[in-house]
C-alpha cells in the first residue's frame, strides 16, 4: 500500500510538472495580445472563455475623500485624483450644490446615513468587495452594508422609469473587456466626501480590463445632463487581495448605528 | 392599537410580497392569504406532497435516482433564481392555525417528528416573549441570518462559479458567499449576521457548513431564536432540473435540547426571473413607528 502510494505521488508532480511547461510553452507561443499578459503571465479564463474576475478585490485610492486631487488635512489623507484632467465639468450653477453639500457632509453624505453607496462609488470605498462572474449573471458584493450589485449579462434594461441606489447593471464583453451599462438611479447617493453628486439622470458605463491575473483596471465614464456639461471618466486600478484565507466580512453599518442610538437611550420603548 | 396596526402593515407586506412572488410560480400550491393550508394537498411539487414531512423522504427517495444537469466544472447546475414556496416569507416555521398577523402554516419542522422546535425548558416562553416585546429583526431591516436566509420572504439567486456558490437574497440586498472545498473557518472571535459558510460537495448534494453567527437574527417573524453558539449544516440536493431539495439541521446546546432539522421544496422562478434590488433600511419609514411598544432585538444578552 505505502509504495502504491508513493508511486500514486509521483506520478501526480510528474503530471503538474507537465502541465506547468505546457502552460510555458503555450503562453511563449501564444499572440500576447490573446493569451497573456504584458507580463506574460496567463490570465485566468472562466468556462465561457471570458477572463475570470471571480475573486476578491480592492481599490487603494483616496477617491472616497474625494475624486479630485486634494492636500492633506486633519483626518483626511492627501490623494491623486482619479479624474481624467482633474475636472468635473458641472454646469453653470451645479457646483454650488456641490460646495453645500461639502458643508454639510456630516449629516448629508448617504454614507453617513448607512445607505448604499451607489456606483461607481462602491468599487472605490475603502471596502473588499467580491466578484462571482458566471457566463449569465455577475455579483459584486462589498463588504460595506451586504451591498449587492447584479450584473446581468447580454440582456436590455428594464423600462424605466425605476430608482435604485445601484441602479441596474447590464454587461457584455468587448474582447476581453468586461462592459457595464448602468442606468435608474435615485439621486440619493454622492460620489465622495467632498460632496461630489449626480441626479437621477446618471448613466454609467464601467469598464473591467484584467491586465494581470491579479490587477483590474477599472474606468467608468459618467454622464448625466442635468448636473454635468459633458461626460467625464474616471480610473484607478483594482488590486486582488491574495491573503490565503482572506474573505469579505461585514460591515453593517446601519444595524451598528442603530445598537448604538439603543445604547444611549434614544430608540427604543419610553 | 398602534401595535397592531403596524404588525398587521408588516404582516400584510409579507403577504402581498409573497403573493407576488408566487404569482410567478410556475407551480401554484397555495391558495388564500397568505397561509400554508389546504392549498398544500393541491399541488405536488416533483411528483411530491409539498408538506414539508411528506416531500422529505419522497424528494430524497427522487433525488437519489435523478442525474441532475451540470455545469463545465461537472457539479449540479442550481444557477438560477429559487422560490422557497411553502415557507410563507418565514412568518412561522411550526403548525399554526393563523391570527390576525400571522398566516396559517404546516410545520416545516421535519425532526424531531412532533413538527416543533426544542428549546430547553429555560426557553420554553422565550419565543412568546419575543413576539410580544421585540421587533422581528428583518423588521428593522436587520439580516436574516442563516438558514432563515433560504425560507425568507422573496427569492434567492444561485451563482455558481468554480470554488465558489454564491446566494443573492431580494431582501435587504443581502448575500452569502461560500467558498467549496477544504478552506478552515474564520477566527472563532468573528461573529457575522449571515456568519462564515464553506461548502462542499457530496455526490449530488452541496452541503454547507455555517458558523460564526450571532444572536441578533430569529428563525421566523414569529420569534424563534438561538444563541450564537448556532451551528447550520445547510443540504441542497436537486429532485429534477427544477426543484431543489433543502434541508437543513440547527446545532445550538445553549438553545436547544436536541440538533433539528427542516426541509422543503425551493422551486425555480420561471426562465428570465431577475432577483432586483430591494432597499430596507434606505427606504424604512416604520421603525420610530415600531419602537413605539417593542424594542430592538440585540440577541439574548443585549449591550448595556
Amino acid at each position: 500500500m505505502i509504495g502504491r502510494a508513493g508511486k500514486a505521488g509521483g506520478a501526480g508532480k510528474a503530471g503538474r510538472a507537465g502541465i506547468a511547461v505546457f502552460v510555458l510553452v503555450m503562453a511563449a507561443l501564444a499572440p500576447a495580445s490573446a493569451q497573456t499578459t504584458p507580463t506574460g503571465a496567463t490570465l485566468p479564463r472562466a468556462s465561457d472563455g471570458k477572463p475570470d474576475l471571480t475573486g476578491v478585490w480592492q481599490a487603494f485610492t483616496t477617491a472616497n475623500y474625494d475624486l479630485q486631487d486634494h492636500a492633506a488635512r486633519l483626518g483626511v489623507p492627501a490623494g491623486q485624483g482619479v479624474v481624467e484632467g482633474n475636472e468635473i465639468p458641472y454646469k453653470p450653477g451645479a457646483l454650488a450644490k456641490k460646495q453645500e453639500n461639502a458643508r454639510t457632509r456630516e449629516t448629508n453624505d448617504p454614507e453617513s446615513k448607512c445607505f448604499l453607496l451607489g456606483v461607481p462609488r462602491t468599487m472605490y470605498a475603502p471596502f473588499p468587495f467580491q466578484i462571482v462572474y458566471s457566463p449569465a449573471y455577475m455579483a459584486i458584493f462589498s463588504e460595506y452594508a451586504h451591498t449587492t450589485r447584479s450584473v446581468f449579462m447580454n440582456s436590455e434594461h428594464p423600462e424605466g422609469p425605476i430608482e435604485w441606489f445601484m441602479g441596474d447593471s447590464r454587461g457584455r464583453w468587448d474582447g476581453d473587456t468586461l462592459v457595464v451599462d448602468v442606468r435608474h438611479f435615485t439621486d440619493l447617493t454622492w460620489f465622495d466626501r467632498a460632496g461630489n453628486y449626480h441626479s437621477a439622470d446618471l448613466h454609467v458605463v464601467e469598464r473591467y480590463s484584467l491586465v494581470t491575473p491579479d490587477h483590474i483596471q477599472y474606468e467608468a465614464t459618467i454622464e448625466d445632463p442635468a448636473v454635468y456639461t459633458r461626460p467625464w471618466k474616471i480610473s484607478f486600478v483594482l488590486y486582488r487581495r491574495k491573503e490565503p484565507n482572506v474573505r469579505v466580512l461585514e460591515y453593517e453599518c446601519y444595524a451598528y448605528s442603530e445598537e448604538e442610538q439603543v445604547r444611549r437611550g434614544e430608540l427604543g420603548p419610553k | 392599537m398602534v401595535t397592531q396596526v403596524f404588525r398587521v402593515s408588516v404582516a400584510s407586506t409579507v403577504a402581498t410580497a409573497l403573493a407576488w412572488s408566487l404569482a410567478s410560480v410556475p407551480v401554484t400550491g397555495q391558495e388564500g392569504g397568505g397561509g400554508g393550508g389546504a392549498g398544500f394537498r393541491a399541488a405536488p411539487v416533483a411528483g411530491c406532497p409539498q408538506i414539508s414531512r411528506e416531500f422529505w423522504p419522497c424528494a430524497k427517495a427522487k433525488a437519489a435516482a435523478f442525474n441532475p444537469p451540470r455545469n463545465p466544472d461537472g457539479t449540479p447546475n442550481m444557477n438560477g433564481a429559487w422560490n422557497p414556496i411553502t415557507a410563507n416569507g418565514s412568518q412561522n416555521i411550526e403548525d399554526f392555525a393563523g391570527d390576525a398577523f400571522l398566516g396559517r402554516q404546516i410545520s416545516i419542522i421535519v425532526d424531531p417528528a412532533d413538527g416543533k422546535v426544542p428549546y430547553l425548558p429555560q426557553w420554553a416562553n422565550k419565543r412568546q416573549d419575543n413576539w410580544d416585546h421585540y421587533i422581528d429583526p428583518i423588521g428593522s431591516c436587520f439580516f436574516t441570518g442563516v438558514p432563515r436566509q433560504i425560507y425568507g420572504p422573496r427569492g434567492q439567486a444561485f451563482i455558481q462559479a468554480p470554488g465558489i456558490f454564491a446566494i443573492v437574497s431580494e431582501f435587504a440586498h443581502q448575500y452569502r458567499t461560500i467558498p467549496i472545498g477544504n478552506t478552515p473557518h474564520i477566527g472563532d472571535t468573528l461573529r457575522l449576521y449571515m456568519g462564515d459558510s464553506r461548502g462542499r460537495w457530496e455526490g449530488n448534494t452541496l452541503v454547507v457548513d455555517t458558523t460564526n453567527l450571532t444572536d441578533r437574527t430569529w428563525l421566523s417573524i414569529s420569534g424563534h431564536f438561538h444563541s450564537e453558539a448556532l451551528h447550520v449544516t445547510e443540504r441542497f440536493t436537486l429532485v429534477d432540473a427544477d426543484t431543489i431539495l433543502y434541508e437543513t439541521t440547527l446545532v445550538d446546546p445553549k438553545v436547544f435540547r436536541q440538533p433539528w432539522t427542516m426541509a422543503m421544496p425551493l422551486v425555480r422562478f420561471e426562465k428570465g426571473h431577475e432577483v432586483w434590488e430591494e432597499p430596507c433600511f434606505e427606504s424604512d419609514h416604520d421603525l420610530p413607528f415600531l419602537l413605539m411598544e417593542h424594542k430592538l432585538w440585540l440577541g439574548l444578552n443585549p449591550p448595556r
